[in-house]
Order: C-alpha cells, then sequence, then structure tokens
C-alpha cells in the first residue's frame, strides 16, 4: 500500500457518461493483481471528503500506466470525469486480495453485467498472458451499453447479452452461464449484487448438475481455511464485491458484507474478490 | 498537580500572553525587519491530558477512523501522532448494523458501523501486545449498553500494557439501546463516568454527544464524577435517502455525520464547555487543515482529533503536527499553550449566563 501522485494521460468516454482513463503511476504497475483497486482522491476535500475505489482495468508494467473505467454517477465520478491530461491524482493502493487462478485451470469464464466488466478485465489479460482460453459473459441494459469489443484482447471469446436483445442473447447473462460452465475451470464474475448472487446459486449447484471431480486430491489432503488464498484458488466461482467505502484499508468497517461464518467481511481487506461459497448471499446485506 | 488545573491556567494565562514578554523561550533569532522572535530550539507541543496521560503532541485520530493503529501500515507513521483512539470496543462482539454503513453527505459523511468488534477480551489479545511496543499512547474507546457493561469493559483494560487510557463513548448515535442514553441526560452521564472512575485508574476521557439541547450540565457532570478529560463531540445524527428516494439510504436508517459540515456545531460546543469546566478538551469535527485545529485551541480546546479527514489523507494528522510546530516557531512561541483559550470570552462566564441565542 502507498499514496501515488499520478498523472492523467488519457481519458476516454468510451461509453455515454462512462469513462476509461489511464494513469502514469510506475509504482502502482508493478505488482499489483487483477482484483486489486486504488482509493482515489477528488481534490476538492472541502465537498468531497472520501476517496472513490476503482479497479485496476488494466495495467501496463512496461509504460507505468494503469487504467480505471468508471461511470460518472455523481460528484466525485464528475469530478474525475472533467480532469484534464497532465492533472495529478492521489491514488491509495493496491489494495484488497485479487482473484486467486488455479495454475491447474485451462479455461476461464470471465462474466460481468455492465461496470462491472471494470472489476474483471484486468483478469484476461492476465489469464491469456498465463496461456489460459479466456470466456467473457457480457451483460447490459441495450446495445448502447455494451463493451467495445476493440478493448478487449484479441484471444478472448466475447458473447453479449442485452436485456432488450438490441445485440446479442435477449436477456441476461446469467442465462448463457450454464452452456459454459462445463466447459469453464473455473468462474469469476462482477456485477450488479442480483446478478452475482444468481451466480452463486448457479455454481453452488454445479457439481450436481455436471458431475464433476474436485479439483484437488482425492479424498481430501488438508483442508484450507476458508478465505485464504489457497481456498479460493480451488473454488469454481470468485466475485469482486462492491460496497460504499470509507477509508479502505480495513479501519473503519464501512464496506462489509456478510459472511457464511455470520461474521461482517470487509470488502475493502478480506474482499473485494471472495469465493462464492464465503458469502452469505441471503443475508441482505 | 491535576492535569485539567495545568490546562486550565495555561488556558487562563493565554488570553493575556504576550510573546516573549512574560514567557522564557529557547533562544531567538531577532527578527529582520520587525515581527516575532522566531524560536529556534525544540517546541513543546506536549500536552498532559490526564496524571499519567501525557502526549508528545496534541493531535490524535479518532475513534473509528483509525482501525487499531495497523490498518494504515506504512503510509502513516503511527508513532508520530499524538495518541491513537482505537475502535469502539464492548464487552461483547457485535457485528455492527446491515449495509450500506456510509455515504458522502455535502462536506461530510454519514456513518452507520453499529459498533462492530470482537469484544474487549478479543482487541485485548490481538492489539495490545502491539501496542506495548509503541510509543504513542493508544486509547481504547469503550462503548456500552449498561454501566456494568462500561466498567467491566473498563476493569478488563486495567494494568493491561499497551493501554494508556480510556475514552468513554457515551454516545454512539448507531446503535438501538447503545450509549446515547447516557449522553443525553446529566444524571445518566456523571453515574457512567462515576462508576467507571471508581472501577479504574486509567486515564479516563468521556466524549460528549452533540444531540442535546444543552451539553454543559452534562459535562459538569462528567467533570464532577471524575473524568480526567472530555473529548467533543461525536457524531451529529442524521439520516440520507436513497437516490431513488424509495427508503432511507443507510441500513440502519440514522447515521452519525463527520466531516468538515459539523465544524461549527463542534466549536460552538467545544466554546461552551470550555467556559464551564476546568479539566482538558479534546476537540473532534471536521478538523481537516492546521487551522482547523487552531480555531479549536482558540476555543479552549487542549487537544484535537483527526478524523473523517483521514480518509482523505492519511498523512493529514502528521502534517497537522509539522504545521503546529511551525505556526508556534513562527509565532516566536516555545509551546502551543499560548494559542489556547485566545477567542474565548476574557470574564469566564460572560456568555454562558446569557445562554445560547440560536439554538432553535
Amino acid at each position: 500500500m502507498r499514496l501515488v501522485a499520478a498523472e492523467l494521460v488519457e481519458s476516454r468516454e468510451i461509453l455515454p457518461r462512462q469513462w476509461l482513463q489511464s494513469y502514469h503511476a510506475p509504482s502502482l504497475a508493478i505488482g499489483s493483481r487483477a482484483g486489486q483497486f486504488v482509493h482515489v482522491r477528488p481534490g476538492d476535500f472541502s465537498g468531497l471528503v472520501l476517496r472513490r475505489p476503482f479497479s485496476f482495468n488494466t495495467i501496463d508494467a512496461a509504460t507505468g500506466v494503469v487504467t480505471i473505467h468508471f461511470r460518472a454517477i455523481g460528484r466525485g465520478t464528475d469530478w474525475f470525469a472533467h480532469l484534464r491530461t497532465g492533472d495529478s491524482v492521489d491514488m491509495l493502493g493496491p489494495l484488497g486480495r485479487p482473484f486467486e487462478v488455479d495454475p491447474r485451470s485451462r479455461r476461464v469464464l470471465l462474466i460481468a453485467g455492465g461496470l462491472g466488466i471494470a472489476g474483471v478485465r484486468m483478469l484476461a489479460d492476465e489469464a491469456i498472458g498465463d496461456g489460459r482460453q479466456v470466456v467473457l459473459l457480457f451483460g447490459a441494459a441495450s446495445a448502447a451499453e455494451v463493451y467495445p469489443s476493440n478493448l478487449l484482447p484479441d484471444e478472448v471469446e466475447y458473447i453479449v447479452a442485452t436485456d432488450d436483445g438490441s445485440l446479442g442473447h435477449r436477456g441476461y447473462v446469467t442465462d448463457l452461464v450454464t452452456e459454459y460452465e462445463g466447459w469453464a475451470d473455473q468462474a469469476f464474475a462482477c456485477g450488479p449484487a442480483p446478478m452475482l448472487a444468481a451466480l452463486a446459486r448457479l455454481a453452488a449447484g454445479r457439481r450436481e448438475r455436471l458431475g464433476v471431480a474436485k479439483l484437488g486430491r482425492k479424498g481430501g489432503g488438508r483442508t484450507d481455511a476458508p478465505g485464504s488464498a489457497a481456498a479460493r484458488r480451488k473454488s469454481f466461482l470468485q466475485v469482486s464485491m462492491e460496497q460504499n467505502m470509507g477509508c479502505a484499508v480495513g479501519a473503519c468497517l464501512g464496506c462489509v458484507v456478510m459472511g457464511t461464518s455470520g461474521q461482517p467481511q470487509r470488502v475493502c481487506r478480506e474482499g473485494p474478490v471472495f469465493a462464492a461459497d464465503e458469502l452469505d448471499w441471503e443475508a441482505g446485506w | 498537580m491535576k492535569a485539567g488545573r495545568a490546562a486550565s491556567s495555561g488556558k487562563a494565562h493565554a488570553t493575556r500572553h504576550r510573546p516573549g514578554r512574560d514567557r522564557r523561550p529557547g533562544p531567538v533569532v531577532e527578527p529582520i525587519g520587525g515581527g516575532p522572535a522566531e524560536v529556534i530550539g525544540r517546541i513543546d507541543l506536549s500536552v498532559e491530558l490526564a496524571p499519567g496521560l501525557r502526549l508528545d503532541n496534541p493531535i490524535l485520530v479518532a475513534s473509528g477512523t483509525f482501525g487499531y493503529g495497523i490498518e494504515y501500515g506504512d503510509v502513516v507513521d503511527v508513532q508520530r501522532l499524538g495518541a491513537i483512539c482505537c475502535k469502539g470496543t464492548t464487552l461483547k462482539p457485535r457485528i455492527g448494523n446491515v449495509t450500506p454503513r456510509v455515504t458522502e453527505t455535502p462536506a461530510g459523511m454519514l456513518n452507520s458501523i453499529g459498533l462492530q468488534n470482537p469484544g474487549v477480551d478479543a482487541v485485548i489479545e490481538r492489539y495490545a501486545p502491539t501496542w506495548a511496543g509503541w510509543q504513542v499512547p493508544v486509547i481504547v474507546n469503550v462503548a456500552g449498553e449498561s454501566v456494568e457493561d462500561y466498567v467491566e469493559v473498563a476493569r478488563r483494560l486495567e494494568g493491561v500494557p499497551g493501554v494508556a487510557g480510556i475514552e468513554l463513548n457515551i454516545s454512539c448515535p448507531n446503535v438501538g439501546k447503545g450509549g446515547l442514553q447516557f449522553a443525553i441526560d446529566a444524571d445518566a452521564a456523571g453515574a457512567v463516568t462515576a462508576a467507571v472512575r471508581r472501577a479504574t485508574d486509567l486515564p479516563l476521557l468521556v466524549k460528549l454527544s452533540p444531540n442535546v439541547a444543552d451539553v454543559r450540565p452534562i459535562a459538569k457532570a462528567i467533570e464532577k464524577a471524575g473524568a480526567d478529560a472530555i473529548t467533543a463531540i461525536n457524531t451529529l445524527s442524521g439520516i440520507a435517502v436513497r437516490p431513488d428516494r424509495s427508503r432511507p439510504l443507510l441500513g440502519n436508517i440514522y447515521g452519525g455525520l463527520s466531516g468538515p459540515a459539523v465544524k461549527p456545531v463542534a466549536l460552538r460546543i467545544v466554546y461552551e464547555v470550555a467556559q464551564v469546566v476546568d479539566i482538558p478538551i479534546v476537540a473532534i469535527g471536521g478538523v481537516s487543515e492546521l487551522a482547523d485545529a487552531l480555531d479549536y485551541f482558540a476555543v479552549g480546546a487542549c487537544a484535537v482529533q483527526v478524523g473523517t479527514a483521514v480518509f482523505a489523507d492519511p498523512t493529514l494528522p502528521i502534517r497537522i503536527i509539522d504545521g503546529l510546530e511551525a505556526e508556534c516557531r513562527r509565532r516566536g512561541f516555545d509551546s502551543f499553550r499560548p494559542l489556547i483559550g485566545t477567542a474565548l470570552p476574557r470574564k469566564p462566564g460572560a456568555s454562558s449566563a446569557k445562554g445560547v441565542e440560536y439554538r432553535p
């Protein structure tokens, strides 16, 4: 975790009210992993007292450039949208725990709902770099909101669902999952809470539906502690969670989600990535 | 000498203070072209909040914004802080309130954490050994639902290496049966303070709620019951509404407002309390730059806590400490004490006798 002055090098409105911004931040570009995030300070503290969390969207270690992708939905994100090239912002990061891909996984399924693409986008780069096959299922309200395919690596198989059927499958992105759950070794998702809850239910029943063998040694071996990186590596579905956030370092306990253990889990510290079975999807938190 | 006397005499002294005349500062250099002489030697920023609780400087971090002192890691040099007030601690573990728990508001934020904490025994086991190795004092913020709760938590903290003091949170607005009931009534506030005072010799701060009609009788009752110092203020009760207007935004509906938005309220309360008690006042409410701390000193606080602003800038408390030292140096003071109480009425009690004109 470091405090870094990051200079805006490019800002593009890639979709209506959605910005993709590139920042020069070499010390964040090295050692940060997909799923982690930065907590960025809007300049005007007199009005905006909280930082805003953004997942790493992509990282280019060679040029020291990190990108973030966000929708301008309020005063804070509007402030970022109005930044100009050359402006500097204060980034705290890298924060949170990353996606954990099992080294044996050859086929990786990414599932994104709307702006949730910002949470899993970087994992596509990492997985391809590691020689894995990647399918990205993307859901949006309509064609106008669909993430541009030219912003994805060529190797990604990109499948779209829209609520109104204006592009790709008509319906929810979760409808597409059953087609790929047999193909995929692991799945990683980010998006609205109802979508993630639906995916968690699907994942819980997957083994029974498919009759697939569990990864790992037959008849046990050691059991990894829930929430540990090793346990997450073995889970089929990992989700990147979103929650209103205060400090982003685990101090204020503002950003919790309920765990199956009955203990609130901090999105900023134990997350933002969780194995789907670590969370209590019925708790209504 | 009791800490309170020291602080109050400093306060009274400050209003008549003239740099370089009635004090003996360290070596000075005659300024070129007039103005106060700049102090070259060490500036004394220390402050004694209670017998046995002397801080190297008057800048603390506020309970609930700094966890247990370890969360900010290398980003903040915690050893330079005046003190750390840790997250509110209760007798039994609490899982806290449903989410959302925080939201930004104009120049502030609402929080409704609901005192999530692992309970006093776990806090002692997990964090006190680390604190014991630190020079910076850690003040444990204590919350409860009954006098017995507070007393028992205080007993368990007594004598634990690494625990420098207690800050009684009798004013958390975010828990149903929580401490707020103690903070809105002078008798109840005095009773819980006295009970904890009997139970422990630890330095004892009591944190006031702003959610009352008149805070002064409550402050006086707390002083009379044996508190070493008063922290003012806790958050103001408030709500926000969801963007779709379907219901209040916070899971708990009610939250506590903090940040720059509350500073005028906190200043007013410190100003009022400073005129009716002699024990030290630790001010808290929207401190986001040195000038805010100086304002609080001017109305009688002898230390300040930085809370919400830490989220935006974790390095702010350290920069305020450096800024305070530079300010003293620039003005020719060898300590920050001359800054305390300069905006208070000359005749103690003059303003308070008139009451507060603008309260609805």
